[in-house]
């Protein structure tokens, strides 16, 4: 009797809840499943004793730490490019109006409609040794620059790529942002420029911590475009994971590497959550 | 009422000019007659276009791209209305815990489900079938729609909902007359995004698909690194067509703007 009780009680707080039972599974099987089988596949668990050789093959070896810092320093390169090129083009967008407006805010989200391979195929047409950007040199009466499987020429297709999504943060903080505010500084005496480094920018600065972390990680975890515009001497972790399964077929070794970018990106995002707390103290 | 600086506006133009070159130099060497990638384009032709149609080369994957986006879309959406649905409704223990689990995959990169997913399949016995693609989309897609239902559904007045329950519908008709029908537009607008995603996806498709289910932009990769000929430029721009016309017909359903700035 009591466990009869016990059990419809159990139902009817559990029975509300239902609906989040397939999303639950679902993402357990095909989400942390996958999850767990890379990191247990990394530490050899299941084929012989447990064994960390893969990460200790990783900080052993100069190249793979080399690898590392590549990445870590490209994503650092086209973070700061696109927050310092998408700022004054989410700034436009946030204080354009009617028909400016809706045009600026699709001419933003075109290349993000456009598949990253076809975009990259696009700027090798335009960097090639005989593409696009070199004739448009020639034309001015400049020397031809090399900018096909150099960092340079990935840098500027991955800005590219992501550009995008640092201006909609950026935007979408202007976005709400009061422009009476600024006109009250103005007002009050502010040039234009102090009114916008003094008011303006440090209320925007949330958009742009988000839009920055967002670029960062998501440039972390790219590859296509160093696939098709760069060369043996360019390397990114991400790739180096997809050559070690698919041309050495080294497992482990590849989900090590996989493991190691999810400790990056896990690394990037505690310290978001811990500069966000920081400003909300203050 | 502020306008635009003169210096801004020639920025903007700058960088509008950076944003769609390597776009608009795609479709124009899809459009030439010559038969390498040269600029400025030599001759006006479709013959990249009629190849590109007619070999089956990229038609098989195309097709593939599209079931895949509509069957990964449509999984999303059975996973994530009655997941939003209860959300609102109910008071679910560790609500913000929930909700920042189920968005996780978002700040997940691809290559590492990919990566995850091709031992997990290989294990279980999916193989390189087309239902382990399907659940790798899911996978990635599934929180976009789970976010656009929850942004609609959660701005709704759910008195309607009560009302329709006190003049004596059941649980599914509720849903089906009512709920529904006032979900819909953001459940069309999450579903065209997540098939966009799905459409754009390489990283889960390069490592999960066979020869048989390959996706279009795997397909696109593949033939870029042995080719380097105008065909790619078709097959991109057919590609692109495809996907503005899905923007425009979401433009219609929603308004851009609103699905920019939820």
């Amino acid at each position: 009797m009591r466990n009869e009780i016990d059990g419809r009680v159990a139902w009817i707080t559990i029975r509300p809840l239902i609906g989040l039972f397939p999303i639950f599974l679902f993402l357990g099987i095909f989400f942390i499943g996958p999850l767990v089988f890379n990191l247990s596949q990394s530490l050899h668990i299941g084929t012989e004793a447990p064994a960390f050789t893969q990460y200790i093959r990783i900080l052993s070896d100069e190249f793979y730490l080399s690898v590392i810092r590549n990445t870590l320093l490209l994503a650092a390169v086209v973070t700061v490019t696109c927050a310092l090129l998408g700022y004054p083009f989410a700034y436009a967008i946030a204080r354009a109006r009617g028909s400016l407006k809706s045009w600026l805010i699709f001419i933003m989200l075109a290349p993000l409609l456009v598949n990253v391979v076809i975009r990259s195929f696009g700027w090798m047409v335009l960097l090639s040794g005989n593409g696009v950007v070199n004739w448009v040199l020639e034309g001015l009466g400049l020397p031809p620059i090399a900018l096909m499987y150099t960092w340079t020429g990935i840098a500027i297709a991955t800005v590219h790529v992501f550009l995008p999504f640092m201006v909609l943060a950026i935007a979408s903080g202007l976005e709400t942002l009061d422009p009476r505010l600024e006109e009250a500084a103005l007002v009050l005496g502010a040039s234009r420029f102090s009114a916008f480094r003094l008011v303006t920018f440090p209320l925007s600065l949330e958009g742009l911590q988000t839009g920055s972390i967002l670029v960062f990680t998501l440039t972390v975890g790219a590859f296509v475009t160093v696939m098709i515009l760069g060369s043996s001497s360019t390397m990114v972790l991400p790739l180096l994971i997809y050559q070690q399964l698919t041309v050495v077929s080294d497992w482990p070794f590849a989900a090590a590497l996989g493991v190691v970018l999810v400790l990056l990106i896990t690394f990037i995002l505690w310290l978001q959550a811990r500069l966000s707390r920081a400003n909300w103290r203050r | 009422m502020q306008t635009l600086s003169l210096w801004l506006r020639i920025y903007v133009g700058l960088l509008t000019v950076f944003f769609l070159a390597p776009i608009l130099i795609v479709v124009s060497v899809a459009f030439t007659s010559a038969g390498f990638v040269a600029f400025p384009p030599t001759g006006f032709s479709l013959r990249w276009f009629v190849k590109v149609l007619n070999g089956s080369q990229f038609l098989l994957p195309l097709w593939n791209s599209i079931q895949l986006g509509i069957a990964s879309t449509l999984v999303s959406m059975l996973l994530a209305v009655p997941a939003a649905i209860t959300l609102v409704r109910h008071r679910v223990p560790f609500g913000d815990v929930v909700i920042a689990f189920l968005l996780s995959p978002l700040s997940l990169p691809t290559i590492i489900l990919a990566v995850g997913l091709l031992f997990f399949v290989a294990k279980v016995g999916l193989g390189s079938s087309f239902a382990g693609l399907v659940a790798g989309h899911a996978v990635i897609t599934v929180p976009y729609v789970l976010r656009t239902v929850l942004g609609v559904y959660s701005g709704l007045n759910r008195e309607v909902e009560e009302a329709a329950q006190v003049l004596g519908a059941g649980g599914f008709d509720t849903f089906r007359l009512v709920t529904l029908p006032l979900i819909l537009p953001g459940l069309l607008a999450g579903g065209i995004f997540s098939f966009l995603l799905s459409f754009d996806e390489v990283a889960v498709a390069l490592l999960l698909s066979n020869i048989d289910t390959t996706t279009l932009p795997v397909a696109i990769l593949s033939y870029l690194v042995f080719n380097y000929d105008p065909a790619v430029a078709a097959i991109s721009t057919i590609q692109m067509a495809v996907v503005i016309g899905l923007l425009f017909l979401l433009e219609r359903i929603f308004g851009v703007q609103r699905v920019v700035f939820s």
